[in-house]
């Protein structure tokens, strides 16, 4: 897997999402290491329910069921108080 | 199928995830993955946006990634955000990131804000 960062296209990313939040110094490698831990954790369960469900490659439904775990851990546990599980799943609908 | 907002690069995505699930992997598949990488993105990029707003500040610092990352129970007491950066990260990006003394008494980089 190749290493290095694509710094500038981060960036862009996260400024297209808020045109008005700046990223300060550095805080680009930060996220890029956020984003590599979920995707870790995203292919490890998608793994795993591939495995569970007996299956050789990794399919469509391993993808779906895992993202909704992982995003759901990622960004929307502490929303539980606040929101009941229906917002939660249109949040996270594909 | 429509496109549903700014994302990174579908290839670098597709390599990354399959370099992590080491399983082959269907094309529709890697077409859900690209579709989370944008939820991701959409999320991380409001969840930053609170954390500055209440902070009353307008750029994103270090320390505010740190405190969303313990949110994630990605950084606990026992894996400090150090050792995360040093397991995950090449070592031109550690440089950056983790203060190391050089000689005379020098610390590059000063300090995390």
């Amino acid at each position: 897997m190749k290493r290095t960062v694509p710094r500038s296209t981060l960036k862009n990313l996260v400024k297209k999402h808020k045109p008005q939040l700046r990223l300060g110094g550095n805080t680009d490698l930060l996220v890029h290491l956020n984003f590599l831990l979920f995707l870790f954790r995203l292919a490890e369960e998608a793994r795993t329910t591939a495995i569970e469900e007996k299956s050789k490659i990794i399919k469509y439904e391993h993808v779906v069921s895992s993202a909704k775990v992982i995003i759901l851990k990622f960004f929307l546990e502490t929303y539980f108080a606040y929101y009941n599980v229906k917002t939660v799943h249109n949040c996270i609908k594909f | 199928r429509e496109k549903q907002g700014p994302s990174l690069p579908s290839t670098l995505v597709k390599k990354m995830f399959t370099h992590y699930v080491k399983m082959p992997v269907t094309k529709e598949a890697l077409q859900v993955v690209d579709r989370c990488v944008n939820v991701y993105f959409k999320h991380l990029s409001n969840d930053l946006e609170a954390y500055v707003n209440h902070a009353r500040r307008k750029t994103a610092e270090p320390a505010d990634l740190e405190l969303l990352m313990r949110r994630q129970g990605l950084i606990t007491d026992k894996t400090p955000l150090n050792v995360l950066v040093e397991r995950h990260l090449p070592l031109e990006y550690r440089k950056l990131l983790i203060p190391v003394a050089v000689s005379g008494n020098k610390v590059i980089p000063q300090k995390l804000k």
